[in-house]
């Protein structure tokens, strides 16, 4: 006799009075594959946990954010943001797709040089900025995005003694509509220190004004505070012009557009309330057409946006270790992949699925990584399936900021795998091992 | 393993604890085990039943079914003295 599909048994309390606000839907979602391939099989052949990229969803949101903007402005330049996810073969294809870099170190300089970007297509951002790192930008013709005076006048130095002009753009800092306000990066436009900054650039000899730049915060939800901020670039823009009689040759909305991920508290999920690159690219674009600017003289517009470009391609694939009831009944897995790889665990709810057919008994779930710390919290609660110890877990949407921020404790940083448009797979970045801290210690003890 | 006087379960898997007020949903075979138990069937008995019709490995199941008692008696739902009882 053929036996019985076997599932765990549970009992949960109802909550009387607490129905679902949205009525969501009741199927579990199943995350089986990527670009086709079946997740049982990555992790086979990488291990787990393992970061798995999708080239395929890279270029496509690329093309969507490109499309979104070009369609609306005659002069359109991505950046790609180096510190979002800055893997030499993602780097890559954000180049081939004609992306510009935006550093911000000079590590991050050096890496985009190693990777074939001209000096003359990398934007320079960040507060910090040595001699040794402004010398390799104004020897690579670099745009160099001035954050402070400090910055500006050490940069007036370091150009006279290589008797070379530095191309210069200065961060701005403004009052968009939204809280906080990033006051922290740039000079201040309400209370005339952008002004100021200009007026001493201009005055400069080795110095050439070519741009404006600002980055209004991250995880902006509202297109209308970029269009605040674009407008306001634009009254510079424009009274640069009738001071000095020159056009400066761009503006620089910076990114911090939202990926769909659901922020912790947040009441919708992220799917639901997330601007699309057209919301954005019509507030930006409407701001610059309609502002004084002449049509022939519009600038041509950057955006360094990394995370809302890369968020979608990037999931994490882990293994459940253990299921443990917690001691006031709720329901907790222990799984492979800890909160020192996710770093935006901390800020999101990220989504959470098995890769194959489950139960459909759901209960509230707390899901808890391997570390041996208490913050090691992934999903504080999520209404989960019943899983067993070995079932294959998918984390999305963790292509931002994970794999740049990511802390080496207690274990190797695992694999990171990118599926290319023909669905072969390669090691972008191999798992690391004991040799890979060995060769970087030295023990005078031995 | 005694459930409580108080505890009423319907055929298709709901609870109710009169004593507290709470009620509760069983997923089917949850709704299996609390009726074996109910019979006051031993974990060996129950076990072997298990075993026989589902494809399940004998150490999985121990595990679970221990959880499962666990949960019950946090619902106040079965009786039991002495931790060390199941066996």
């Amino acid at each position: 006799m053929e036996k019985l599909i076997y599932e765990k048994p549970v009992i949960s309390k109802i909550n009387a009075g607490m129905p679902s606000k949205f009525g969501l839907p009741v199927k579990q979602k199943i995350i089986s594959e990527i670009d086709g391939l079946a997740i049982s099989d990555l992790m086979e052949k990488f291990g787990s946990p393992v970061f798995v990229f999708s080239e395929k969803t890279i270029r496509e949101t690329y093309s969507e954010a490109k499309r979104a903007f070009e369609t609306r402005y005659p002069k359109v330049q991505f950046a790609w943001s180096y510190k979002t996810n800055y893997l030499d073969a993602i780097c890559s294809i954000f180049h081939e797709e004609g992306s510009w870099a935006e550093v911000v170190s000079g590590f991050e300089f050096n890496k985009a040089l190693s990777l074939g970007v001209n000096g003359s297509q990398i934007l320079f951002n960040g507060p910090e900025k040595s001699e040794a790192d402004l010398t390799l930008a104004i020897e690579n013709n670099a745009s160099i995005h001035i954050d402070h005076f400090d910055e500006l006048y050490l940069l007036i130095e370091t150009a006279r003694k290589l008797n070379k002009k530095a191309r210069v753009s200065i961060r701005i800092n403004l009052d968009a509509g939204i809280y906080p306000i990033w006051d922290r990066f740039g000079f201040n436009y309400e209370n005339g220190e952008a002004w100021n900054a200009i007026n001493r650039i201009m005055l400069a000899d080795n110095l050439e004004l070519i741009g404006l730049h600002t980055h209004i915060g991250t995880y902006i939800m509202v297109g209308s505070a970029y269009a605040i901020a674009a407008s306001k670039l634009a009254n510079l823009y424009v009274a640069i012009h009738r001071k000095f009689d020159y056009w400066l040759k761009y503006i620089d909305l910076g990114g911090g557009f939202a990926s769909k991920n659901t922020l912790k508290g947040a009441y919708m999920p992220g799917t639901e309330t997330c601007p699309s690159f057209d919301d954005y690219a019509e507030a930006i674009t409407n701001a610059l057409i309609s502002s004084e600017i002449p049509h022939e003289n519009l600038p041509l517009l950057f955006l360094e946006t990394g995370r809302a470009m890369i968020d979608d391609a990037g999931y994490l694939l882990t293994t459940t270790l253990a299921n443990k009831r917690l001691n006031n009944g709720k329901n907790s897995l222990v799984i492979d992949a800890g909160v020192n790889l996710l770093f935006t665990s901390f800020w999101y709810n990220l989504g959470i699925f098995p890769s194959k057919e489950t139960s459909s008994f759901t209960e509230e779930t707390t899901i808890y990584g391997p570390l041996c710390m208490n913050i090691d919290v992934i999903r504080d609660t999520i209404v989960f399936p019943q899983i067993k110890v070995g079932d294959q877990l998918v984390i999305e949407r963790v292509g931002a900021y994970n794999v740049s921020q990511w802390m080496q404790f207690i274990n190797y940083r695992p694999n990171v795998v990118l599926i290319d448009l023909e669905g072969k797979t390669h090691i972008i970045r191999k798992r690391e091992n004991l040799e890979t801290f060995k060769s970087l210690e030295f023990n005078p003890k031995l | 393993m005694i459930i409580t006087e108080e505890i009423k379960i319907s055929d298709n898997g709901f609870v109710f604890n009169s004593r507290t007020g709470d009620s509760f949903n069983l997923n089917p075979f949850g709704l299996n085990i609390i009726k074996l138990i109910a019979e006051k069937k031993e974990f060996e008995q129950i076990k072997e039943k298990v075993l026989d019709e589902y494809d399940i490995s004998d150490l999985t199941f121990e595990k679970d079914f221990y959880e499962f008692c666990a949960l019950l008696k946090h619902h106040q739902i079965i009786l039991q003295d002495n931790p060390l009882e199941f066996k």
